[in-house]
C-alpha cells in the first residue's frame, strides 16, 4: 500500500509546517509585500539589452545569467575534480613513499583549510601571477578543493576491492595501469557513485564561494539584484531553487547511473 | 619447464612473528607434467605457486621458466604472466563483466588480438568446460562450479603453456566439485603442464604424474599417487593423509 500510517503522519507535518510558513509572512510578525512578478523579468526577458546592443529578443536574465555560469563552473569543477581525484586516490595507495607522502599532503592541506581562503589564494595570488581570469581561478580553487574529497573516495573505493581481482588481472598478464582502468576503476567507480554525488552535490553549492572574487555567479547576481532591488525574500527563495534544480538533476542522474550499473549484481 | 632451486621465502608482519613459506624449496616440473601439491595448511603450497608468476616475490634462490630467471631485474613479469594461467580458490571473476567479456578482456588488452579472433577463441573454451550458453551472464547469476569453470575459460583463453591450480575446488560446494575436477582432469590428458595445488586425491590418482608432500615450507616426500596411497613413508605424511582420505 502506498500510503501507509506512517505517511500520512509524514503529510500532517509537512502540512503544518507549510501553515506555519504561510501564517508567519502574512501574520503580524512581518509586513512584507511580495513583488513575484518581478521575478520572471530576472530570469527572461523580451527586449534590448542597452544602446550598444539595441536587438528586441528573447534574453537571459540577471538571474538566469548567474545559473548558467554557476552551471558552467560547477561541470568544469566536477570534470576536474574526478581527475585530480582519481590520481591522487591512486596516489595513496603508491608503493613509492614520495608519491604517497605528496598526495597525503595534498589531501590534508586542502580539506583542513578553509575553501574561502583557499579562492582568495589563488585568485589573488596564483591569479595575478599566471594572468588567470576570474573564472580559471574559480575552477581552479574549485576543482583542488573537490580532487582532495575525491581522492579520498577514490582511494576507499580502490581499497574495498578485493585483492583477488588485482592479482586475477595481473596473473592475466595485464599491467598494474590495465588492471586499473580494465578491472580495479570501473568496480570502485561503482561503488562509491553514492558518495561521489554528496561530493558533488556539496561542490555545487559550494561555488556559491566564487562570488567572492566578483565571479558573476548565480549567488553573486542574486546579492546584486536584491541590492537593486530589495525584493529580498523573492529573490533569494528564486536562487534557492535554481541551486535545488541543480543538485536535484544531479542526485537523480546518478541515482538512474546506480540503477543502470547494477545489472551485474 | 619450470626449476625451482633453493627458494626461500619468509613472510615478515610487523608485530608478528615471520612466517617461513618456503625454507630451502627445490623442485623441477617437466613439460607436460601434472604435478599435485598436498599438505597442511600453511605449508607452503599457495606460495610456492604464487612465487611462480610472481605474486609474491621470493628471498633468494632461482626460479626458471621455459629458460627464464623470472626474478631477473630485466625480465617483463607480464610477459612471463601471459604463458602461465591460473586458478584461484575464489574465482576471482570480474563481477563487472559478462561471462564472455571475461574470457575476451586479457585477450584483447593483453594478447592484443581482434575482437572477432577473441569471442571466437572465447566460445570455443566456454565450449570445452560446457557453458557456453551462458556467455551473457553476470558471474553473480552462475554457481560457484560454473564460476571456476569460466575462470579457468579466462586463464586458457591466453593459450598459457602452463596452467596453476590454486585449492580451485575448495571453496565449492561437494556437488560441484566434480564439474570442476572433470575439466581439469581433460586438460591434464591433452598434455598440459599443470601445477596443482589441492587436497582432492582422486584427481591425483587419476591425472597426475607425481604428487608432492609439503610441510613447513619444505617437500617432505614425493612420489606417484600410488605411492602415497600404498606405502608413504614419513609419519608426518600418513597422518596428514589420514586426516584428508
Amino acid at each position: 500500500m502506498a500510503f501507509n500510517k506512517r505517511s500520512l503522519i509524514t503529510l500532517g507535518i509537512l502540512a503544518i509546517i507549510t501553515v506555519s510558513i504561510y501564517y508567519f509572512f502574512t501574520g503580524k510578525g512581518i509586513t512584507y509585500i511580495w513583488h513575484w512578478e518581478k521575478i520572471p523579468e530576472m530570469l527572461f526577458y523580451h527586449g534590448a539589452k542597452s544602446a550598444d546592443d539595441p536587438i528586441v529578443r528573447l534574453r537571459m536574465g540577471v538571474l538566469m545569467m548567474g545559473f548558467v555560469l554557476t552551471l558552467k563552473i560547477s561541470i568544469a569543477s566536477t570534470f576536474f575534480g574526478i581527475i585530480i581525484g582519481t590520481i591522487v586516490g591512486i596516489a595513496r595507495l603508491s608503493k613509492e613513499p614520495v608519491t604517497r607522502g605528496l598526495s597525503l599532503a595534498y589531501v590534508e592541506l586542502i580539506r583542513n583549510t578553509p575553501l574561502l581562503v583557499q579562492i582568495f589564494m589563488i585568485y589573488f595570488f596564483v591569479g595575478s601571477m599566471l594572468r588567470l581570469s576570474a573564472f580559471a581561478a574559480g575552477t581552479a580553487a574549485l576543482s583542488i578543493f573537490a580532487g582532495a574529497y575525491v581522492g579520498e573516495i577514490v582511494r576507499a573505493g580502490i581499497q574495498s576491492i578485493h585483492k583477488g581481482q588485482m592479482e586475477a588481472s595481473r596473473s592475466l598478464g595485464m599491467s598494474y595501469a590495465k588492471a586499473m582502468r580494465h578491472i580495479i576503476l570501473p568496480q570502485a567507480f561503482k561503488r562509491i557513485i553514492p558518495p561521489l554525488a554528496g561530493q558533488f552535490i556539496s561542490l555545487i553549492k559550494d561555488s556559491s564561494l566564487v562570488s567572492i572574487i566578483a565571479l558573476a555567479d548565480l549567488t553573486f547576481q542574486g546579492q546584486q539584484a536584491v541590492a537593486r532591488s530589495y525584493y529580498t525574500f523573492e529573490i533569494w527563495f528564486t536562487v534557492a531553487f535554481l541551486y535545488l534544480i541543480m543538485t536535484f538533476t544531479l542526485s537523480m542522474a546518478t541515482q538512474y547511473i546506480e540503477r543502470r550499473l547494477a545489472i551485474s549484481d | 619447464m619450470i626449476k625451482a632451486s633453493n627458494v626461500y621465502k619468509t613472510f615478515k608482519t610487523p608485530g608478528r612473528r615471520d612466517v617461513k613459506a618456503l625454507v630451502d624449496f627445490s623442485t623441477d616440473i617437466k613439460k607436460g607434467e601434472v604435478v599435485v601439491i598436498i599438505g597442511p595448511s600453511g605449508s607452503g603450497k599457495s606460495t610456492f605457486l604464487r612465487c611462480l608468476n610472481r605474486l609474491e616475490e621470493i628471498d633468494s634462490g632461482d626460479i626458471i621458466i621455459d629458460g627464464v630467471n623470472i626474478n631477473d631485474r630485466k625480465v617483463n613479469i607480464n610477459k612471463i604472466r601471459e604463458e602461465i594461467g591460473m586458478v584461484f580458490q575464489l574465482f576471482n571473476l570480474f563481477p563487472h563483466k559478462t561471462v564472455i567479456e571475461n574470457v575476451i578482456l586479457a585477450q584483447t588488452v593483453v594478447r592484443k588480438r581482434s575482437k572477432n579472433k577473441a569471442s571466437e577463441v572465447a566460445r570455443g573454451l566456454l565450449k570445452k568446460v560446457g557453458i557456453l550458453e551462458k556467455e551473457n551472464v553476470y558471474p553473480s547469476q552462475l554457481s560457484g562450479g560454473q564460476q571456476q569453470r569460466v575462470a579457468i575459460a579466462r586463464a586458457l583463453a591466453m593459450h598459457p603453456k602452463i596452467m596453476m591450480f590454486d585449492e580451485a575446488t575448495s571453496a565449492l560446494d561437494p556437488e560441484m566439485i566434480g564439474e570442476v575436477l572433470d575439466v581439469m582432469k581433460t586438460l591434464a590428458r591433452e598434455g598440459m603442464t599443470m601445477v596443482v595445488v589441492t587436497h582432492e586425491m582422486g584427481f591425483a590418482k587419476e591425472v597426475s604424474d607425481r604428487v608432492v608432500f609439503m610441510d613447513e615450507g619444505q617437500i617432505v616426500e614425493e612420489g606417484t599417487a600410488e605411492h602415497f596411497f600404498t606405502n608413504p613413508t614419513h609419519e608426518r605424511t600418513k597422518l596428514f593423509l589420514s586426516q584428508i582420505l
